[in-house]
């Protein structure tokens, strides 16, 4: 590439893959010190190893990994291997060691596609290097409210990074009125998917509406009328004053069939046929992340059925409703981050019709945001006050203050127990021959996904990934 | 004491709802009903106009930039008139964050331009730079309970009292009101101003139960409030005081 220094190239590879390597021997999935190995030779390495790559990012607050391994899915069952990255890893550092590390020393990618995940603040950095085919925005909602300030801003970070990129085709959810709302006034393709009007209740007010985050216009802050609601502030909003409205979508999910705890049938609606698909995941949140990798593969012209028809064999990805068995207890893992996606894996929980154990683990550290208060936030109501949870567990940093929220939702105090120990809690949880399903918030999940994992030989993370 | 019943207005509640501010609301309704005090929550909206002089206890919150307009018309249309004169009779209001800058006389932004709030006690915001962000902890004096507070707080506007005004509290650790002169929040007849948000009330039962005497007696007289067993409440509230007063202001 021109203005760049083959020299630099050369030693930045060569850093990120002794460091990459030298952290492999000694047993450590470090994911970002590789990458500011690399940065530390050449501050625009990343624009060298992706150059000429056909790359889909995918960003927005939640379902970002599950629509990555989609994608990924799909790409690896038509017999191509893509380049991704891991969810602790979708920042500038994290993506350019994936990427550094799969080029030769002078610098061409050794692959020729690339699902990225990219944190929503480091859009900005990533994009303008990596000239992406597609840019798919999933949904925004409150997270981590410590570390970006407000959902606002988030919204105009994703703005400034897509600002850069005018060449890439945008797929955006269309049922999101802060994620459509990037569409405006920029001269990029847009591609629009959703849930329609005919697949849910039309009566659907979601219990939680009260506390929506977009709940006025805007652009004239006018509050939204609503046609549906799916969930949070997603669904057919409309302003009644300036028109802003949901979008016409180019894809969407016409109906919902069926959905039970092991996936989804849905019709979904293209421009030219209708096509019924499985999605081998459970809960809506699911069928979004299911309907934005089928936008994204249509938006980067890929072939349809790759995605639709691997959609059904989609495999939990880590942490994300992954399954473990340990002593003939099923465990069933799912990360929670924020109200919005906590609320659906309640609901799911409240769901079964079975007994079970709910497991809790919440940490304060850097990666989690230092702020827990969106616990509040969050119904717990629905898991504290329903009859087949018969034992809850609660452990991590803050134990203490999911317990209190537990309290105040109705919980019976004497079925909670605080384990801080992840190996203590592991023959805990599966002491009652129930089911257990546990939800911990990231930097919890690493730490006891690695004690699950070890126990039920399934490997760490990072060695999954090659 | 079964006859006793109190009336919350939550103010807002469509617009100030960050930062689990709810659960301020649900731990006022959970420690009155364990008590067996009725307790009746009213919210009141953008553009409800009812009367508030029947409510006992008004709760109000912290949003976001954006909504602060819609709400600040609303303000304008008689409703602040209606909330300074129940702040002046004695009815208690719990006001954090952006609902505690509400209270003030004014928020000055970054780039100079003064928004005109309630100016129900004499204190204004100032915007800036910085944004104060962390778990931390305040003392109240006797007058509020005397107990110590835990809370996180989120702000980059910094609140200056005005002369002979009383804070809430004294910083323990973190910054309070401005990070400079050891202030937090303000207390101003039965309001309580604060930048906790986390939610406040639920880990600190000593000052939602002072909040609660307070307004028993205002209706009725007397503050009689028989205990109630804390134990998760405490441990919650002393695994954060710990950590803060040890200086641990983060979570790694
Ligand atoms: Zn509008």
């Amino acid at each position: 590439m021109n203005g760049h220094n083959p020299v630099k190239t050369f030693f930045a590879v060569a850093a990120c893959r002794l460091t990459r390597w030298g952290l492999r021997v000694a047993h450590r999935g470090g994911t970002t010190l590789p990458g500011r190995s690399a940065l530390l030779f050449d501050k625009k390495i990343l624009e060298v190893v992706s150059s000429g790559m056909e790359i889909i990012v995918v960003t927005g607050t939640n379902g970002k990994t599950t629509t990555c391994s989609m994608l990924r899915n799909a790409l690896q069952e038509s017999g191509v291997d893509p380049l991704s990255n891991i969810s602790g890893a979708n920042l500038l550092t994290g993506i350019t060691a994936e990427f550094t590390a799969l080029a030769t020393l002078s610098g061409k990618p050794k692959k020729h596609f690339a699902i990225v995940e990219c944190d929503e603040g480091a859009l900005k950095k990533v994009v303008p290097l990596i000239h992406p085919k597609v840019i798919v925005v999933t949904n925004l909602f409150r997270d981590q409210l410590d570390r970006y300030g407000e959902v606002m801003h988030t919204l105009e970070e994703i703005r400034t990074g897509v600002g850069l990129v005018p060449d890439t085709t945008l797929c955006l959810n269309a049922d999101c009125s802060l994620t459509s709302s990037l569409a405006n006034g920029v001269p990029n393709k847009v591609f629009y998917y959703g849930i329609g009007p005919d697949a849910v209740d039309q009566k659907n007010t979601d219990e939680s509406n009260d506390l929506s985050d977009a709940k006025y216009c805007i652009n004239c802050g006018t509050e939204y009328e609503y046609d549906y609601h799916t969930y949070q502030h997603l669904g057919g909003f409309r302003c009644p004053k300036c028109g802003y409205k949901r979008a016409a979508t180019n894809i969407e999910v016409s109906s919902i069939n069926k959905i039970s705890p092991k996936g989804s049938d849905i019709t979904v609606r293209f421009q030219d046929e209708n096509q019924d698909i499985t999605i081998g995941l459970p809960a809506l949140y699911n069928i979004y992340n299911g309907i934005a990798a089928i936008g994204a593969y249509e938006a980067a012209g890929w072939k349809r059925s790759d995605i639709t028809q691997s959609l059904g064999k989609v495999a939990s990805s880590f942490g994300r409703m992954e399954t473990f068995t340990y002593n003939n207890v099923d465990i069933q893992m799912i990360l929670v981050k924020n109200p919005a996606g906590c609320n659906q894996s309640l609901s799911y929980l409240s769901s079964m019709e079975n007994d079970y154990v709910a497991v809790f683990c919440l940490n304060d550290k850097t990666a989690d945001g230092h702020d827990i208060s969106w616990i509040w936030d969050a119904d717990f109501e629905k898991v504290a006050n329903d009859k087949n949870c018969k034992k809850i567990y609660v452990s991590g940093t803050r134990a203490t203050d999911i317990r209190l929220r537990l309290k105040y939702a109705g919980a019976d105090e004497s079925i909670i127990s605080l384990v801080e120990d992840e190996n203590e809690l592991l023959k805990a949880m599966t002491s009652h021959s129930l089911p257990v399903f546990a939800l911990p918030n990231y930097t919890s999940m690493l730490s006891l996904r690695a004690v699950v994992g070890a126990a039920t030989g399934k490997k760490e993370f990072w060695k999954d990934q090659k | 004491m079964s006859d006793r019943k109190l009336k919350i207005a939550h103010l807002y509640p469509e617009v100030l709802n960050l930062y689990g501010d709810r659960g301020n609301i649900l731990c006022l309704k959970k420690r009155l009903e364990w008590r067996g005090i009725d307790c009746e929550v009213t919210e009141v909206k953008l553009g409800d106009n009812q009367s508030l002089s029947d409510f006992d206890i008004f709760f109000i919150g912290g949003g976001q930039d954006f909504e602060q307009e819609v709400l600040l018309n609303d303000l304008r249309s008689g409703k602040g008139d209606s909330i300074r004169s129940a702040v002046e009779g004695g009815k208690v209001f719990l006001c954090i964050c952006g609902g505690y800058q509400m209270m003030g006389h004014y928020y000055q932004t970054k780039e100079g331009e003064k928004l005109p709030f309630l100016g129900v006690v004499d204190y204004h915001t100032i915007g800036g730079d910085v944004r104060m962000i962390g778990n931390y902890a305040f003392r109240l004096p006797t007058e509020s309970g005397g107990s110590d507070v835990v809370g996180f707080e989120n702000h980059s506007g910094r609140t200056y009292l005005g002369e002979g005004v009383k804070p809430l509290g004294t910083v323990l650790a973190g910054y309070g009101n401005n990070g400079e002169d050891k202030t937090e929040g303000v207390r101003y007849k039965n309001l309580f101003g604060s930048y906790s948000h986390g939610p406040i009330l639920p880990k600190n039962p000593a000052f939602a139960d002072h909040l609660i005497k307070t307004a028993l007696k205002e209706r009725y007289g007397s503050d009689e409030l028989e205990s109630l067993p804390d134990t998760y409440e405490n441990e919650a509230h002393d695994y954060v005081l710990d950590k803060v007063l040890r200086g641990d202001m983060s979570g790694d």
